[in-house]
């Protein structure tokens, strides 16, 4: 019998307790392990935010809109190598709970700038571009619907109305479907040309919602912007240019401080169990002060005893930590599709995987620490004197 | 019968006088216990503080007039002709001076720092009509005075000037290249108003290059029953086809989605930790039996029944879950009730609300702490109940 069989025995000596420690484990970590993973996908637009990427909004409030002419001169300015602009249609299919997330968009120039992300078919590109009615739609979206390539789309706007009919409906065939070419990338939208939707649009006319632009190095990204922003000063439409990064980071601020809220619950969690382990681990090696006496007569130097207890300690934190980022794993993949609007690749990484494995270690060590130093001191007089 | 309860009492009030012995571990499972009732309760008194900030926005008789199928007063346009016939519709109510009590509104989003993160975010401008504060109960300029009409002014809510920057009573605003003055600043009791900016209609409608349209109309209605009417008389005009619906159940709409979600984290989150501490409290609990084994054997020995020390074990359970329950209450009472957070609403706006805490959710979460201490005395008890006296007795 080597050490460790003498710590898996130790710590199964009472099934049920070391059942208990273990369940309660599992849970801190099946919470810890959803959270991370949904903060991870809730800021995911940030960390892949291409660092030589601008948007360029009006300076009032991103939902405002700017002239379509500012596109062109925003593509003159030197240092920009590509720009493409993009509007919100507000769309929804048959009932407004049914959201669509829908944009009109310049193909060529949208397509370009979103290269490394965006993955569409030459042909299907090609019959977008030439199909001025038509429209492409994400992977994700496709699956949603089961809409394919051919099919006749209705989508209804909550804010623009046709200047034909007065119609809220728009009707499109798909062209193309749009794969991402990183997990990360969310493929839950519908684009359309914005030539067209200019065209039969009620109101708004020659105006767009944002542009994005890209520089030819990220270096030049300040004076790039200042120089745009200084172009539209006192004008009727002043801008707003920042990196798609910061642009990403200060929109999810809005919603509230997530950081703290999902620290905050880990936090509690982690506590909880801190303390019913930490004091559990306790009394069980004091019930055992006698047979480690035993030990200690035996030859059992005291490290060695030292190394046993946070042996068993952190094995008791494996047992219960491992499933509990499995089920974590589990349950991020069942939520995935719901989620996939606000926090795409919502799953449990390995990055976040190898935090939660580091953390049972320590929260081992550190609840088998105290009881671990006391059994080391034990004299052996005084353990084998004890009741 | 008689002899029973006094056993009952006897030996629960040795549990109870025994918690001491295993105060580390009985008050470990109080804090788990407290830890679950406050992350559950912080969850939903921001719910309840959400809910109540918008769905105490919206009265019964008005009527707010949208575009058919808008959902939000942002997304939502209504036409200059369209208002006109508004204004001519049934049911709604006329001033002393016979004019139609309505207000034409433009709902706008402009910039604006958040104090505490110093981070951007989106707030409300709205262009209002002459009636547009009449509309709206309990509006109180608490300093300075309400916009003049046909001038760059604005007044503003008093919750959008504690949770953001740069609109003290007195400055200089710029909206893009329009600048505009704080003159005042207004109470709305408590509700989503108050986390507006207010300015005139015209102005913010030609400052904005909005001429031809307006957003929404609000109507006072001579009386909540008048609804159906105006609705029956926009359904049946073609130009019109707009929706109608109460400023009330407009509001209910925003809040609900909100403050849905955050009810949808909250007792998933709180079910999970619960499992947890009730993992801590079987294991206290368990604990007290084996550390007590010798005296209920000897109790048993003497007479008493075995269901004397069921009761005792998990009146000990309940009253360390009660403790936790209550100690997590008042800890989020503390903590929590009244902070102020703001979050994008329904408009795409930010809201500014108050955690707000009530009885009711209190009961809630100290019946959650009650079924954990239930139980997670429940097995123990049993095990206490039938425990073998010479099994006790026994030397270990």
């Amino acid at each position: 019998m080597n050490d460790f069989d003498l710590v898996r025995k130790n710590l199964f000596r009472r099934k049920l307790r070391a059942a208990l420690m273990i369940v309660s484990i599992l849970i801190a970590f099946m919470i810890f392990g959803v959270l991370a993973g949904f903060y991870r996908a809730f800021t995911a637009g940030e960390d892949r935010a291409a660092a030589d990427r601008l948007i360029t909004v009006n300076k009032i409030n991103f939902t405002q809109p700017m002239p379509i002419a500012y596109f062109n001169r925003v593509r003159a300015v030197d240092g920009v190598r590509q720009v493409t602009h993009a509007n919100w249609f507000g769309g929804y299919y048959q009932d407004p709970k049914n959201f669509l997330m829908t944009l009109a968009i310049e193909p060529a120039t949208y397509f370009d700038m979103y290269r490394s992300e965006l993955d569409i078919p030459p042909e299907q590109l090609q019959a977008f571009i030439s199909d001025r009615s038509s429209a492409v739609i994400g992977e994700s979206m496709a699956r949603k619907w089961g809409w394919k390539v051919g099919d006749r789309v209705p989508v209804a706007s909550n804010i623009f109305t046709q200047r034909s009919n007065g119609s809220h409906t728009w009707d499109f065939t798909i062209a193309g479907i749009v794969k991402g070419k990183a997990e990360q990338v969310s493929t839950d939208f519908l684009l359309f040309q914005y030539a067209y939707f200019d065209e039969t649009r009620s109101f708004g006319k020659d105006t767009i919602g944002w542009l994005i632009l890209q520089t030819n190095s990220p270096e030049n990204n300040d004076r790039v912007a200042k120089t745009i922003d200084a172009m539209f000063a006192n004008s009727t439409a002043e801008t707003s240019t920042d990196t798609e990064k910061a642009f990403g980071k200060a929109f999810a601020a809005q919603f509230g401080n997530i950081a703290l809220i999902v620290f905050l619950v880990v936090g509690a969690a982690f506590v909880t169990i801190l303390m019913i382990v930490g004091n559990t681990m306790a009394l069980s090696i004091r019930e055992r002060t006698r047979e480690i006496g035993v030990l200690k007569t035996l030859g059992f130097s005291g490290p060695r005893i030292l190394r046993m207890v946070l042996g068993e300690s952190v094995l008791l934190a494996l047992l219960g930590g491992l499933p509990g980022l499995a089920i974590a794993a589990l349950i991020t993949i069942a939520l995935r599709a719901s989620l996939a609007n606000i926090a795409p690749a919502f799953a449990v990484s390995p990055v976040i995987a190898l935090e939660g494995i580091a953390l049972m270690i320590a929260l081992g060590l550190f609840t088998g620490v105290i009881p671990a130093l006391n059994a080391m001191r034990l004299k052996i007089a005084t353990a084998l004197g004890r009741g | 019968m008689r002899s029973l309860l006094l056993q009952v009492m006897a030996v629960t009030s040795i549990n109870l006088k025994s918690i001491a012995q295993r105060r580390w571990l009985s008050l470990s499972t109080v804090i788990a216990i407290a830890l679950v009732v406050i992350v559950l309760l912080a969850f939903l008194a921001m719910a309840n503080g959400f809910q109540r900030t918008i769905a105490g926005s919206g009265a019964d008789d008005i009527a707010i007039v949208l575009r058919a199928g808008s959902q939000a007063e942002i997304n939502s346009t209504v036409a200059r002709d369209q208002v006109r016939l508004i204004e001519d519709g049934p049911g709604i109510a006329r001033g002393a001076d016979g004019k139609p009590l309505i207000s034409p509104e433009l709902y706008l989003v402009v910039d604006g720092l958040k104090r505490s993160t110093k981070t951007k975010a989106n707030l409300p401008l709205r262009g209002i009509g002459e009636q547009g504060a009449a509309l709206r109960k309990g509006i109180a300029i608490t300093a300075g005075r309400m916009f003049n009409r046909g001038s760059n002014e604005v007044v503003v809510g008093k919750a959008l000037l504690r949770e953001f920057e740069g609109f003290d009573l007195g400055s200089t605003v710029s909206f893009g290249a329009t600048r505009w003055t704080v003159v005042g600043v207004f109470d709305a009791g408590g509700s989503v108003f108050e986390s507006e900016i207010w300015a005139d209609l015209n102005v913010v409608q030609s400052l904005f290059n909005r001429n031809n349209f307006v957003q929404t109309v609000r109507a006072r209605l001579t009386g909540p029953a008048a609804l159906n009417e105006l609705k029956s008389y926009s359904d049946n005009d073609p130009r019109l086809k707009l929706d109608v619906k109460s400023e009330a159940a407009y509001f209910a709409e925003q809040a609900s989605q909100t403050s849905d979600l955050i009810q949808k984290l909250g007792w998933p989150l709180a079910i999970a930790m619960a499992l947890g501490a009730l993992a801590g409290a079987l294991n206290t609990m368990y604990s007290s039996v084996a550390a007590r084994a010798t005296e209920i054997a000897t109790l048993r020995a003497i007479g008493f029944g075995g269901f004397p020390a069921f009761v005792g074990t998990l009146v000990e359970s309940l009253s360390l879950a009660a403790i936790g329950g209550l100690l997590g209450a008042a800890a989020t009472y503390l903590i929590f009730d009244g902070v102020t957070a703001s979050t994008l609403g329904g408009n795409f706006t930010q809201v500014v609300f108050d955690f707000k805490l009530s009885p009711w959710l209190i009961g809630e979460g100290v019946v959650l702490a009650l079924i954990v201490g239930l139980i997670g005395g429940l097995f123990p008890a049993l095990r206490a109940a039938r425990m073998p006296i010479v099994a006790g007795l026994s030397p270990t």
